[in-house]
């Protein structure tokens, strides 16, 4: 399980980006986080991640705990070893590289080399696709294919919390649906908790358990998926729907624009 | 006229030879630059310090080679380990102009102390390799050049096959194109950079042993560093082989240049030629004849 306590991330030492974020990752759910641009969500990843270190930044309050270890000072390689891998935002592939080398690139810190052929079987059974490009040059596969192999890349690490950020970007709606239909059966099928960084509301809170809402380094509002649909702020601000549940017309617009709830 | 067949044969053989070793020499160049973007410019020093410690070992101390030049490994290992630890490490994440910077004062900081730990100005080392000739025609061909492209070609497949095959090879390019989501797949890239001066010492000292063997050890052996960047430039810089190609061309040139063209130019023909070639190719093809063409999409 992955806690995090209240914590603060302050980059260069001066700029504070996230002022005091909580949220509970529990074995085996999906969680998403959701929110605009700048809200802080791929930090928050990238806290958990230790990813922050190599940009400068640093958790100065509060603390990251992975089932009881306080985790928020180690690096990228540690947190990588207690089985916590990040997929970066915006399709990081290894361009020159087949794309079967890029799915071993994430097993090379795998103790159990035996089970790493099994298991590219076993990414080649979630993203077909994949086997069918497994000799092709990364740095030439379509956006949706980049996207497939960054996500197959973190489950050959064999992690216990999957951090995605923002699988869905750039992508066509229909691919962003078969994306998330193999993120929920990689969830339910290997008990691989998921934390999920999305800015497309709607179709992150289908898969998800529980959300948060981010909103300029603050958690505003948090709950159960069903909670967070069905709330009229989140409605109305981020899926863009008016309280009766209808697609909204800004041509009519003459109230003033309501005030956010949580603020 | 007629033409000598015999002599030809020579240059040939002493053409590819040579250049099998700039090819050797370039590889340790392209280790460094795949991983991490940084040209290292000590590399014609650390060519030369590990021809001096095998001097050391084999004539000085008069060890068998079967045990020396494993000590030269071992002393090649440890001198990539000690730059990368103390000199590069600390860098990581500035611009890569100073670390390049840092490079160039390492080989000046090698010079200084090749000078101060070994002053003489030329030595030979023990002979290495049968010293029989073969005969082939008319042409006399001493056997250490066979040895030399054998053992080259040896260390390129290694070379290529770890790149292809073994986790920490793949891990090196990967690196070399986003060290960023290597991170994030939580390996250590430190790790990879050491990895990667520890191998390119290596490769270089097996080039420096190989070339001082079938020459003789003096500070000339510097400019094979500037030879290797030439071959590296012209097959391409992150390109194994482009240097395979590109060592023995550069190579062929040189010896060829020397032993045709001396009479009728003038003496110094052998060292130009190669740039020559060099410059041309640029012009045609700016990623060398092999290297990688950035991939965009757009």
């Amino acid at each position: 399980m992955l806690k995090l306590n209240n914590i603060e991330v302050t980059y260069l030492n001066v700029i504070r980006v996230l002022h005091g974020v909580s949220l509970t990752v529990e074995d085996g759910a999906i969680i998403a986080l959701l929110g605009a641009n700048g809200a802080g969500k791929s930090t928050t990843l990238k806290a958990i991640s230790g990813l922050l270190h190599v940009e400068e930044g640093e958790v100065t309050d509060g603390s990251i705990e992975w089932n009881g270890v306080r985790i928020e000072k180690k690096n990228a390689e540690q947190i990588g070893k207690l089985g916590i891998i990040q997929a970066l935002e915006g399709r990081h592939v290894f361009e020159h590289l087949t794309s079967e080398e890029n799915l071993m690139v994430g097993a090379h810190n795998r103790k159990d080399r035996h089970a790493v052929k099994p298991d590219l079987e076993m990414v080649y059974d979630y993203f077909p696709r994949l086997k069918d490009l497994r000799r092709n040059t990364a740095g030439y596969l379509s956006g949706g294919e980049q996207q497939m192999l960054v996500i197959g890349r973190a489950m050959m690490a064999r992690p216990k919390l999957m951090m995605l950020d923002e699988p869905s970007l750039g992508l066509a709606p229909l691919l962003v649906e078969e994306i998330y239909d193999i993120i929920k059966r990689f969830n339910s099928e290997q008990k691989t908790s998921v934390l999920l960084v999305e800015q497309n509301v709607r179709i992150a809170l289908n898969i998800a358990h529980n959300g948060y809402v981010m909103e300029n380094g603050r958690v505003v509002l948090d709950g159960s998926a069903d909670f967070l649909k069905n709330n009229e702020d989140v409605k109305e601000f981020y899926m863009g729907l008016s309280t009766l549940g209808t697609k909204k017309s800004y041509r009519e617009v003459k109230h003033y624009k309501r005030r956010k709830r949580w603020l | 006229m007629d033409f000598n067949w015999g002599e030809f044969l020579q240059f040939t053989i002493t053409g590819l030879s040579v250049g099998m070793v700039y090819a050797l020499i370039a590889l340790g160049f392209a280790l460094i630059w795949k991983a991490s973007s940084v040209a290292n410019l000590a590399l014609g020093q650390i060519v030369l310090i590990s021809s001096w410690f095998t001097y050391s070992m084999l004539a000085q101390a008069g060890l068998p080679a079967y045990i020396g030049l494993p000590i030269v490994a071992i002393f090649a290992l440890f001198l990539g380990w000690v730059i990368e630890r103390f000199a590069l490490r600390p860098l990581i994440a500035q611009p890569i102009l100073s670390l390049i910077a840092v490079t160039l004062g390492i080989g000046y900081f090698l010079e200084g102390l090749i000078t101060f730990i070994w002053p003489l100005s030329t030595a030979a080392l023990p002979d290495l390799f049968p010293k029989e000739v073969i005969h082939i025609g008319s042409a006399v061909i001493s056997q250490e050049y066979v040895w030399v492209i054998g053992i080259c070609l040896l260390v390129f497949l290694a070379l290529t096959m770890f790149f292809r095959y073994h986790r920490m090879g793949i891990a090196m390019r990967a690196t070399a194109d986003d060290q960023m989501a290597v991170q994030a797949c939580g390996i250590p890239v430190t790790r990879v950079f050491s990895t990667s001066w520890m191998f390119a010492c290596v490769v270089a000292a097996i080039g420096g042993v190989l070339i001082s063997s079938i020459g003789s050890i003096s500070h000339g052996l510097v400019e094979t560093g500037l030879k290797a960047f030439s071959v590296v430039i012209l097959g391409g810089l992150d390109s194994f082989i482009g240097a395979i190609v590109a060592g023995p061309i550069i190579g062929l040139a040189e010896t060829y240049g020397g032993g045709y063209l001396t009479e009728h130019l003038w003496a110094g023909v052998r060292d130009v030629i190669p740039f020559v070639i060099i410059i041309i190719v640029m012009v045609i093809k700016p990623y060398g004849l092999f290297g990688e063409e950035r991939i965009e999409r757009i």
